[in-house]
């Protein structure tokens, strides 16, 4: 039987992240977690390919302890089963670390023939670990798909890069990256929910996965992160009629030359 | 031997690219040097002020398949840096380039600098909200994307070395059925001035709104990312966004855009931003000059005519 | 469907009423499950902020020492705004920083997060981001609940759906909420750091103020309150919408002009707007809550019963609806067969004395309704006030005389006396 893998970031929710407006200082003190949007894609493409060609669905995510909380909403999406890396080198991994850390994952894992992941996570958006997961399992990758067919031993893929399309077939096993257009995300039912309670979740840290220091440590160095804030005037037309509205921004654009 | 490298299976991008090298590698005193997989454009770079152009020979017409072979040239030369343009195909290509060499990748990097001997990049985080400083270690694997730097001056009588590389490519995938998207209206990205439509609107009839406001106005139409990829009412390269096209128009006006931060992070560059939303929370307004709140059905057939008796 | 998928409880809503429910009864061995329609418990709740912590050792003795709580509350205050000031009474008790009873700020999201958790710990299926859309009514019992395609069973249903219950309707216990029945509350939370709140409210480090407010709400009736965290201050309005309505103010336009008062603005002047949202509150205390708080199968608890107290002084829900959820499990643990749980229940709510109590407040509702509460006596406290303290150089009035003109500037005699009347019979 087929074995797909879908791969998944908890990723701090950026409409929660506050920008201190005296030093640009990013406060995610308050900010919550979720399924980066677009593995919600690769999750969702794994079960429905899975329905059509009777494969098993596992999720894997590399998230420190806070990662406990996406099991089920995870596996409440279809998966048959979770792979949990839980280690705190998460929290400063960047695109380097994380794809060593999901290829050592996967390496144990032993049995896989799609590896799914999303186009780009939705808190750094390196869109750079599914190709990277290829090199380093030396497997091909194929990003930017809008469409996925399985036959045989093989995927058809249709990349929509820029200004063409093209379909790339490759034998497994493969890396697939997936645009959000794929298909449209579930919404778990409350069977589909209280089923994830149940299903099983293998917990690994990094170093059952024999990796060392060096694989683990992200390469360039972080100078600063800092928020970016815009100022513009923020003139709102909300009381009066539609038309007093609108004539008070007629004049406002009038008045700025741009009509 | 060190040096700044560039690549992109893009000519025109390379040689932006080469805007941005060349001092840089002025000030590390070090060579500029291009990866091209086109022998013919090769002295294209050299007039453009390319120190050394490699030319990767292999039997594939499919960019992504020659990452192994920059990969291994990068590993057998170790140069400083290595710029890729952010065309998808290049972010594909670096990603596979950075894991063989094992070093980092900074994606879509919109400024580059030369600081205290090391080389700093910048790039936003989190949809658009943070800008992340990054200093290059090893060789750094950097994206930039198309536009973001201007085309260097051409000058004939420069001289370069023109270097034929044999490349190993990557075979393990068969591309096929090629398929340009054709594009429909203008390039969004030099619009003076932009309409843009998002899932406000409840049905595509509705589309009639905007181009009926577009035309008013002389502007063209921009989309969010769910109107392009989810309800496809609009072609992908009409989106606008983090993962879209950056625009800078003088007016830009939305009309039902809630605008998260990945869709404002394309607009920042815009003279004049106009919100048209009926919820008064909704973030454009703070991204905004001017805003309505009201219902967008209301409203835009009463611009669309207050708009036509101006002109 | 398989035996195992029927449950001892379903509790529908993860406030405080459904996990102090859920806790009880996880813990005793019920196999429970817990559905909420919000993406995590907490994340569709508001609440002005105070927790009373006898309610939570209810539960379990010792609980509230967990608990993510804010500041103990040491400072009760009343504060009547005049037009151009405030009359403020400041009552400071130490001994209200002993041990239980005593009464914290709190933070909703974070504490209906973390008793979930807790819940959860116990062995309760909690199943966030589901609606629940119906209840499954079989020979007049209620046997489970519909959410989606899904149905799920369970040998009792305990609604703890907060004030809007489309349960207890669905069960037929409870009519459409009216808007006399209603406050709408309007809530804040800005952002300060510790020490400014320390110093603006007299504070020491975990200590915090109580603080309610009459007199801005612009004359609708109604009253505001303000509540210090670690470090953010909640400050929010809860009045009467249909008494806005008839005036034609928004809810936005009322809270703003409180915000700018000029007693209130420098108390939050800095800070930094981190959440800002409306929720119902249950106004009319006892004579709201439904005659029947249950059927076969079937409980309601917390808002959905009404359970809520407002003197105009201090405001109580969210320990009721802990108690409420308490008696509803201690009900479902002695109960010998479905039938006995209902009455069991009432029985559970007399002897924990939220029945009692709630009688006893069954009357403040009319204080709190008499529309002069909402102005006129703030603002006229507030001139007796500024009588007294005026100096100018001038012959001052007789003081009798000068509160005469006072008073009857505001009211007249007779809206005095049935006033008057009103508060003690009420009481
Ligand atoms: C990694 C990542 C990258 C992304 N990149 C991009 C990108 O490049 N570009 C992009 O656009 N998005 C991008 N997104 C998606 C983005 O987060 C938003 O989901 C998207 O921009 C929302 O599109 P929208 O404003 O059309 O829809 P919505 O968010 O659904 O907003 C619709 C708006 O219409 C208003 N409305 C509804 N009815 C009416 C009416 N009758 N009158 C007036 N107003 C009405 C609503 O109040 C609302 O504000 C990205 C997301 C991720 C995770
Ligand atoms: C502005 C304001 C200030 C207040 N201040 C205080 C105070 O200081 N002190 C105090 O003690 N009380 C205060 N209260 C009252 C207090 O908030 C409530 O009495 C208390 O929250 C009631 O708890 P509950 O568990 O019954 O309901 P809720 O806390 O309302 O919880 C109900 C839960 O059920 C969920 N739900 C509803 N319908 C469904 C469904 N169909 N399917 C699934 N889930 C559903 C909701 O999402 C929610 O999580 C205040 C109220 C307001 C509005
Ligand atoms: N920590 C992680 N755990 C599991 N998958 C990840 C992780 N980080 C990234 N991915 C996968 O790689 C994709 C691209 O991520 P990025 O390169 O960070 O944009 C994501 O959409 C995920 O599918």
């Amino acid at each position: 039987m087929l074995n797909i893998i879908a791969c998944y970031k908890w990723v701090l929710d950026e409409q929660d992240i506050k920008i201190n407006p005296g030093n640009l200082a990013l406060d995610t003190s308050r900010a919550k977690r979720k399924i980066s949007e677009y593995d919600r894609n690769a999750i969702e493409e794994a079960v429905i390919q899975a329905g059509e060609c009777g494969a098993t669905v596992a999720s894997l995510t590399f998230g420190d302890s806070t990662a406990k909380q996406s099991l089920k909403d995870a596996l409440s999406r279809g998966p048959e089963k979770a792979y949990w890396v839980n280690d705190n080198a998460a929290q400063t991994a960047d695109g380097f670390v994380t794809a060593n850390v999901l290829a050592a994952a996967l390496r144990k894992i032993d049995k896989y023939d799609i590896i799914l992941c999303g186009e780009g996570s939705a808190d750094s958006y390196g869109q750079q670990v599914g190709p990277r997961i290829g090199a380093l399992l030396g497997i091909p990758a194929i990003t930017f798909v809008s469409e996925l067919k399985i036959e045989g031993t093989k995927v058809i893929a249709t990349r929509k890069i820029g200004d063409c399309t093209e379909v790339a077939t490759a034998e497994f096993p493969v890396v697939v990256t997936l645009l959000p257009e794929i298909n449209k995300p579930r919404i778990p039912s409350l069977k589909q929910v209280l089923g994830a309670a149940k299903k099983p979740v293998t917990e690994w840290k990094a170093s059952d996965l024999g990796l060392g220091a060096e694989d683990l440590s992200p390469v360039n160095k972080i100078k600063e992160i800092k928020g970016f804030v815009m100022s513009r005037k923020n003139v709102l037309y909300k009381e009066g009629t539609p038309a007093e509205k609108v004539a008070g921004l007629v004049a406002s654009l009038t008045k700025e030359g741009v009509l | 031997m060190a040096g700044i490298w560039i690549y992109s299976e893009d000519t025109v991008v390379a040689q932006q690219l080469m805007t941005m090298g060349r001092p840089l590698a002025d000030q590390l005193g070090q060579p500029l040097c291009v990866m091209t997989i086109y022998e013919q454009d090769a002295p294209e770079f050299v007039a453009a002020g390319a120190n050394k152009v490699f030319v990767l020979k292999g039997n594939s017409a499919w960019p992504e398949s020659y990452a192994p072979a920059v990969a291994a040239l990068a590993a057998k030369e170790s140069p400083t840096a290595l710029f890729i343009g952010a065309t998808l195909r290049g972010k594909d290509l670096a990603a596979k380039v950075a894991a063989r060499l094992k070093t980092g990748l900074v994606t879509d990097a919109f400024a580059i600098r030369f600081e205290n001997g090391e080389i700093e990049t910048d790039r936003v985080m989190y949809g658009g909200l943070a800008i992340c400083t990054e200093i290059l270690q090893g060789i750094g694997v950097v994206t930039i994307p198309p536009r973001t730097f201007e085309m260097p001056n051409k000058d004939t009588s420069l001289t370069g070395d023109i270097v034929l590389v044999d490349a190993g490519v990557d075979s393990t995938m068969v591309v096929g059925n090629v398929c340009p998207i054709v594009r429909l209206g203008a390039d969004i990205t030099k619009a003076e001035r932009l309409v843009c439509v998002g899932r406000g609107l409840g049905k595509q009839e509705d589309m009639k709104l905007a181009q009926e406001l577009a035309a008013g106005l002389g502007a063209e139409i921009g989309c969010t990312r769910s109107i392009a990829e989810d309800y496809h009412w609009l072609p992908n390269e009409t989106y606008i966004g983090l993962s879209g096209q950056k625009v800078k128009p003088v007016l830009y006006l939305s009309i039902g855009v809630s605008g998260q931060v990945q869709h404002v992070a394309g607009i920042r560059d815009s003279k004049i931003i106009v919100a048209i939303d009926s919820n008064e929370n909704a973030p454009i307004f703070a991204a905004a000059d001017y805003g309505i709140v009201g219902d967008l059905y209301q409203i835009v057939p009463l611009l669309t005519e207050a708009v036509k008796n101006q002109r | 469907m398989g035996e195992e998928e029927k449950f001892d409880a379903i509790i529908i809503g993860a406030g405080p009423a459904g996990t102090a429910c859920a806790y009880i009864l996880a813990r005793e061995g019920k196999s429970v499950l817990v559905i909420e329609r919000g993406i995590s418990a907490g994340s569709k709740n508001l609440t002005g902020g105070r927790l009373y912590t006898y309610a939570l050792e209810l539960v379990e003795p010792g609980l509230h020492a967990e608990a993510p709580l804010e500041r103990k509350v040491v400072r009760e205050q009343i504060m009547m705004l005049g037009a151009n000031g405030a009359l403020t009474i400041d009552y400071l008790d130490y001994d209200f920083k002993q041990e239980v009873p005593q009464s914290y700020s709190i933070l909703r999201a974070p504490f209906d997060e973390w008793f979930a958790a807790k819940a959860e710990e116990q062995g309760a299926m909690v199943a966030p981001g589901i609606l629940v859309e119906d209840l499954i009514i079989r020979d007049n019992k209620v046997v489970g609940v519909k959410a989606g395609e899904d149905e799920m069973y369970a040998d009792v249903v305990i609604a703890a759906d907060g004030i809007n219950s489309f349960m207890a309707q669905k069960a037929g216990l409870r009519s459409d909420l009216t808007g006399h029945m209603v406050g709408v509350g309007v809530k804040e939370v800005i952002e300060l750091p510790p020490d400014v709140i320390q110093n603006r409210f007299n504070l020491a480090t975990d200590e915090g103020t109580a603080r309610m407010i009459i007199g801005c709400t612009e004359g609708i009736q109604g009253g505001g309150f303000l509540y210090t965290n670690k470090d953010s201050v909640s400050l929010g309005i809860v009045f009467s919408p249909e008494a806005a309505a008839k005036q034609g103010k928004s809810i936005h336009e009322i809270h703003q002009n409180f915000k700018m008062h000029p007693a209130i603005y420098p108390l939050i002047g800095d800070g930094n707007t981190v959440e800002y949202g409306a929720h119902l509150v249950p106004e009319s205390g006892w004579r709201d809550v439904p005659p029947k708080l249950y059927r076969d199968g079937f409980l309601v608890t917390g808002d959905a019963a009404g359970f809520c107290i407002n003197t105009g002084t201090i405001l109580r829900g969210i320990d009721l609806a802990i108690v409420s959820g308490v008696a509803a499990a201690r009900a479902v643990m002695k109960a010998a067969d479905s039938t006995a749980v209902g009455p069991a229940y009432v029985k559970e709510l007399e002897q924990l004395g939220l029945i009692p109590t709630m009688k006893m407040f069954a009357g403040w509702p009319d204080i709190v309704a008499i529309p002069r509460m909402a102005e006129t006596y703030p603002r006229l406290a507030n001139e007796v006030l500024r009588f007294m303290f005026t100096v100018d150089g001038h012959v001052p009035e007789k003081m009798p005389k000068a509160m005469r003109a006072i008073v009857k500037r505001h009211v007249s005699m007779s809206q005095l006396i049935s006033d008057g009347w009103k508060g003690v019979t009420s009481v």
